[in-house]
């Protein structure tokens, strides 16, 4: 049986949002664009609404809800925030947080999920390194055992929420990809921690904050850190010694999912804006520029790519829900690996082509800072490059499950074991 | 302390599209709590922690859109709920709807206070408030933009043409919200999520002792209100031709 409606619940939950966004989040977000700074009432606001840690359960005070909800939250809040700030500051606190509760330990679970969920923390990832992101079996952050801890040095960069962390009540931190081994490439040799470098309100030693000034998207901070004998208790280790790879690989699942759902959210506000554009701007004897097929065709396309971008976003959501939260034995998260990369590689990159239509409909008033389309452009262009996973490795996903693993095996080096 | 709020099934007037001649497509448009009664339900739920009131909710229908605004009434914190149920609700007089409410106010209540929306957002006729009040011999404090609960009084404040009225009355009493009251708040997913597990008590109109009349009206699509175009020329002699704008104005009533 196909069904492409939302259920009632999903429905209700989506006005819910819209409301909530239109009312606390839509009349503010220029201001948080220009600030570079999303607010901590809002935040503490959208955690009272509990639009953060959705899909985790109520027993971590989560919402109990599921990922389709949370990709309806992410996609309705960047409608109202187009430069998708506060959507990626939601989907991280959505995303990360659920992959915290499905492989981490139960004692860091109680911790930190509530605090999460109401607001006062920030939980993100930190696996991208100066020398690369897309290379997770490179990474070279080393955790070494010394006992009941582990000792972590090494440098992340281009981490979503590092100011955040500092600035939040509680603090927070980041789904950790470390290496056991130093200077070994090896995906056999990842760990995987929940690292909190401020918690409680108070920082911890070792670990060192720089924050990027970056082009789009100016609400939510991006920065790196580096850690020096950082010390973590086993008990935030998150999985199993050296199976970290595969925990992270599924974390990147649910996360690309919701980047996409935070793409299309823009995107639908920039077809929206060009709607209301091409019907009423009249050019040539009061003829709408609409009426130009020149116009009205490529509106369409990307009116149907749009749709098509979204299907693909609610399907990976759907099999997340199947695979983690209903466990229905048919879903493997194996078989998630497929539908989100075309979801997050579609979604991304149709949204910057709408942008770049949408502004050459607008003319030169578009190259304006007045006209505020640049700021979707910019804030969705980011996703084009990459966060939580390049375009090309999602192309690379999809071709090697579509051609198999060993006819594209070339690219990868040879494991040192 | 016991409290009822009506609230009605309405089109969602923010989603509403017209075709070309001006009428407009309702088949289409989806259906929501109306914005007055959404002001109302917010209202009572206010009244839990002022009054410590147990609140109920009804609606008069069988659709699913009608249980749907129901739950709606819950996720915003209602404790009970009650469905009158009947198959065209819409085509109900205002009378015959007053009584429902009443007859309901007999047989679960009766209740301290029973607030409605001071009008609907589709047919608007603010009409079920007074007629309530007098069919049941309650108190009328129509219009509310402000409600108070103090001392065991409400008291409220209403914005008429001649300016504002700030009433006080002891309960019973009906009290109509407008839109204005307050800003209704929006129900969290968990709200949302429990909502769908509380019960709605079903009541048959034939069961309730009111003699139903139906609206003789056949079909309403669009009502115009006709516009007295009426030029006046101020080319050459402009003072005469104020003058003449300003009689015109006064015998209108305008000024």
């Amino acid at each position: 049986m196909v069904n492409y409606e939302f259920s009632e619940d999903e429905i209700r939950f989506r006005d819910s949002v819209r409301e909530f966004a239109k009312r606390y989040i839509e009349p503010r977000w220029i201001e948080i664009d220009n600030k570079g700074k999303i607010p901590l009432d809002l935040i503490k606001r959208m955690g009272d609404q509990g639009l953060f840690a959705i899909p985790v359960p109520e027993e971590y005070d989560g919402m109990g809800g599921t990922m389709v909800m949370a990709a309806i939250a992410v996609e309705e809040i960047a409608y109202y925030d187009p430069s998708v700030a506060v959507a990626v500051y939601a989907l991280l606190n959505n995303g990360w947080p659920l992959a915290l509760a499905l492989f981490g330990q139960e004692d860091a679970k109680l911790e930190i999920l509530p605090k999460v969920a109401s607001g006062d923390a920030f939980f993100g990832i930190a696996s991208t390194e100066p020398q690369g992101g897309s290379d997770v079996a490179g990474t070279k952050t080393v955790a070494k055992k010394m006992g009941n801890k582990w000792i972590v040095n090494g440098e992340k960069s281009f981490i979503s929420g590092v100011r955040e962390v500092q600035e939040l009540p509680e603090g927070g931190g980041f789904f950790l990809v470390a290496k056991t081994e130093k200077a070994v490439w090896s995906h056999k040799k990842i760990t995987t921690f929940a690292l909190i470098p401020k918690w409680n309100g108070k920082l911890k030693p070792g670990w060192k904050p720089t924050i990027y000034d970056e082009i789009g998207r100016h609400g939510i901070s991006t920065g790196g850190f580096t850690l020096e004998n950082f010390e973590i208790e086993d008990k935030y280790r998150i999985g199993d010694e050296n199976k970290g790879f595969y925990l992270v690989l599924q974390g990147f699942n649910i996360a690309r999912t919701l980047v996409a759902a935070a793409t299309i959210g823009s995107a639908r506000w920039a077809l929206d804006r060009a709607k209301e554009w091409l019907t009423t701007r009249k050019l040539f004897q009061g003829r709408p520029i609409a009426s130009f097929e020149g116009i009205s065709f490529k509106f369409a396309e990307l009116y149907t790519e749009l749709e098509a971008a979204r299907y693909f976003v609610y399907k990976a959501a759907w099999m997340i829900d199947n695979t983690y939260l209903t466990k229905d034995p048919k879903f493997k998260p194996y078989d998630l690996n497929l539908p989100v990369a075309m979801a997050k590689l579609k979604a991304p990159e149709t949204t910057t082509r709408i942008y770049e239509e949408v502004l050459k409909w607008f003319g030169a008033y578009a190259y304006t800072k007045d006209c505020n389309l640049y700021r979707g452009w910019l804030g969705t262009f980011s996703y084009t490059i990459g966060a939580e996973g390049a375009q090309n490795i999602m192309r690379y996903i999809i071709a090697r499950d579509v051609l198999g693993s060993e006819a594209v095996r070339n690219v990868w080096v040879k494991e040192e074991e | 302390m016991k409290a009822l709020v009506a609230i009605k099934l309405t089109y969602d007037v923010n989603q509403i599209k017209f075709e070309r001649d001006g009428t407009p497509i309702l088949d289409s448009c989806p259906k929501v709590m109306g914005e007055a009664d959404k002001c109302a339900v917010e209202e009572a739920v206010r009244l839990k922690k002022k009054a410590g009131a147990e609140i109920m909710a009804v609606t008069i229908g069988s659709s699913k859109e009608h249980y749907r605004i129901l739950r709606d009434a819950y996720a915003m914190g209602v404790d009970k709920s009650v469905i009158v149920r009947t198959e065209n609700p819409e085509r109900l007089d205002s009378l015959t709807i007053a009584k429902i409410i009443a007859s309901l106010n007999n047989k679960l209540g009766p209740f301290d206070v029973i607030f409605v929306g001071s009008g609907a957002s589709d047919t608007h006729s603010s009409v079920i408030g007074p007629m309530l009040a007098s069919i049941l011999g309650y108190k009328l404090l129509a219009n509310s933009d402000k409600i108070l609960f103090e001392d065991g009084k409400f008291i409220v404040i209403s914005t008429l043409e001649d300016g504002q009225y700030k009433i006080a009355t002891n309960p019973p009493v009906i009290i109509t919200v407008t839109s204005e009251a307050n800003e209704p708040r929006i129900p969290t997913i968990k709200d949302i999520l429990r909502s769908k597990r509380k019960p709605i008590d079903e009541i048959s109109l034939e069961n309730l002792d009111v003699k139903t009349k139906e609206l003789t009206l056949k079909n309403l699509t669009r009502y115009v209100v006709p516009r007295k175009r009426i030029k006046i020329d101020a080319t050459e002699n402009v003072e005469e031709a104020v003058d003449r704008l300003l009689k015109m104005l006064r015998e209108e009533g305008v000024i």
